[in-house]
């Protein structure tokens, strides 16, 4: 899911960095009215989580292993605003020392899986409009809203990709950026993203958000803000 | 003198479990834990030590590199020749040298990186069912081509010249951005690099966070490591993936726990400080004259290299 530099035009990371610092900026004031003077380390911790919860490699049917991008799981714990900086931080410290992602399209990570795959997974937490904190119907709902995100926000980079050879092409036809259209970016990420990485987002999504559920559902955002608002 | 060790103690025991007979998960998910943990701070370590060196790049402001990181990086974005990508790789390269950093071990994960990135993922671009072109390696040939939906598969089938030149393109490109970008970042103090983001406007609360969430990842990787190592220590045999599955939601509620209890101790400690919600950064060290006779020669050879 991570877009490294050299497969996204200019024409496409400079807009997508500017959603990103845009959306970063309404976030800041929107956390700060929640956690007040305590957004600073509150932040911190939770990007670092955010970054951590890459770290976990889960066992996963059928013989492998694998880990979560983790957007889903944090928008459902920290909120989706929260999750949305928390995520950005974990994407700028990753590219800047770790080489995952690109400099160039830290914007472009930043606006599929730390914008568009948080907010996706909270509304689709909410769209089951879970009544009580009952365990199969939370279960359930974390594994679809870690599948569907993780799906659709592959699906949004696919057609980042995609459309590379129709905006930055030589006469020629030889690519100067990402070298696969829509009809071949589309299906590639799409599948894979369906049938195994989607597959390990959900699992990861809702064995991380049952145990919270058992052990203390009060930490879970979207129980948090459902008590409150009753 | 008899022996009174019970028999089954003196039985070599194995942690392996007997072959045929494991139904759950195998254990390989711990040690890929481990080696992400590790990783992380293997490369914080790297980064730390490596800013510290007293040489030549180490002593450049670190507004200095982040405005040639941002400059340099755009340009190798749009460099849309091979040669010129060429020049910038071995520019590069020139400035590790200068810096004395362990190139080895650098390069290592550079072309790592590269090779996946920008070799592997676009070398069937090469193929001219993905780049028209002049064949110069032709690989099957069918007795029709194929038409499938929107997709058509020519007679031929092989490498072209223009695929070769845009996988080598995106190589060089993925290349030179990665080394460039580890080059900064790792000859400065990771919190210098991130305080010179005030110039672009960055809000200091932004840059607190991600400096905070800097320090987090390392104490983290830490605890990490070592309850994994602790986890891998009492299990062995059959487990249920399920079992394991609930066992790693603990662990990562524990860590959650544990970076709540960071936090709060650093608010604390923040508060008892003066801290009222508001942050203001430092401005760092004054720039000096190799500040400005380095931005000068990067700058002009990154003009160069746009107008080659």
């Amino acid at each position: 899911m991570h877009i490294p530099d050299g497969y996204l035009s200019p024409q496409t990371y400079i807009p997508l960095f500017g959603v990103f610092v845009l959306t970063a900026a309404v976030a800041v004031k929107k956390v700060k009215a929640e956690v007040s003077s305590r957004n600073i380390p509150y932040l911190g911790m939770a990007a670092a989580f955010s970054f951590i919860i890459m770290m976990f490699n889960l066992p996963i049917p059928g013989g492998t292993t694998g880990h979560a991008v983790g957007s889903a799981v944090i928008a459902i714990i920290f909120g989706p605003w929260a999750a949305m900086l928390a995520v950005s931080v974990a994407i700028i410290i990753q590219a800047l020392i770790f080489g995952d992602g690109g400099i160039t399209a830290i914007g472009a990570n930043c606006f599929n899986m730390a914008i568009f795959m948080p907010f996706t997974a909270y509304f689709i937490f909410k769209v089951f409009n879970i009544k009580t904190a009952k365990k199969p119907g939370v279960t359930f709902a974390a594994f679809i809203s870690g599948y569907l995100s993780l799906v659709l926000a592959a699906i949004l980079t696919a057609v980042e990709f995609g459309i590379q050879p129709l905006i930055a092409s030589t006469p020629d036809g030889k690519a100067l950026y990402c070298p696969y259209d829509l009809s071949i970016a589309i299906p590639a990420m799409t599948i894979e993203h369906m049938i195994l990485f989607g597959i390990v987002e959900g699992i990861i999504t809702a064995s991380i958000v049952n145990y919270f559920l058992k052990t203390e559902p009060s930490l879970i955002y979207a129980f948090r803000k459902r008590a409150k608002n009753e | 003198m008899e022996n009174k060790i019970p028999s089954y103690l003196l039985k070599p025991t194995s942690s392996k479990p007997e072959p045929g007979k494991v139904k759950g998960a195998r254990l390989s998910f711990l040690d890929k834990t481990i080696m992400n943990s590790a990783s992380a701070l293997k490369s914080i370590y790297l980064q730390a030590e490596n800013a510290s060196k007293e040489k030549l790049v180490q002593k450049i402001n670190p507004h200095i590199k982040l405005i040639l990181l941002i400059y340099i990086v755009l340009i190798i974005s749009i460099t849309r020749h091979i040669e010129a990508q060429v020049i910038i790789s071995i520019f590069i390269f020139s400035l590790y040298i200068i810096a004395r950093l362990k190139i080895s071990g650098v390069y290592k994960k550079i072309f790592f990186l590269a090779t996946i990135f920008g070799f592997i993922v676009v070398l069937p671009a090469s193929l001219n069912i993905i780049t028209p072109g002049k064949i110069i390696f032709n690989i099957i040939t069918i007795n029709k081509p194929l038409h499938f939906w929107i997709y058509t598969i020519p007679r031929n089938i092989g490498f072209t010249e223009n695929g070769f030149k845009v996988v080598l393109l995106i190589f060089l490109r993925v290349l030179n951005s990665v080394s460039f970008a580890m080059l900064m970042v790792f000859t400065t103090s990771f919190p210098a690099f991130i305080k010179s983001f005030k110039i672009l406007g960055v809000p200091d609360t932004f840059l607190m966070i991600i400096s905070l969430a800097y320090k987090y990842i390392f104490i983290l990787s830490r605890t990490i490591e070592e309850t994994y190592f602790a986890l891998k220590s009492r299990l062995s045999g059959n487990i249920k993936s399920g079992r394991i599955r609930e066992l790693i939601s603990g662990r990562v509620f524990f860590i959650f726990n544990k970076s709540v209890i960071i936090y709060e101790n650093t608010y604390f400690a923040m508060v008892s400080r003066g801290y009222n919600g508001k942050v203001l950064l430092h401005s760092q060290k004054k720039l000096t004259a190799i500040d400005f006779v380095t931005l000068i020669i990067i700058v002009a050879s990154g003009l160069l290299i746009i107008y080659l």
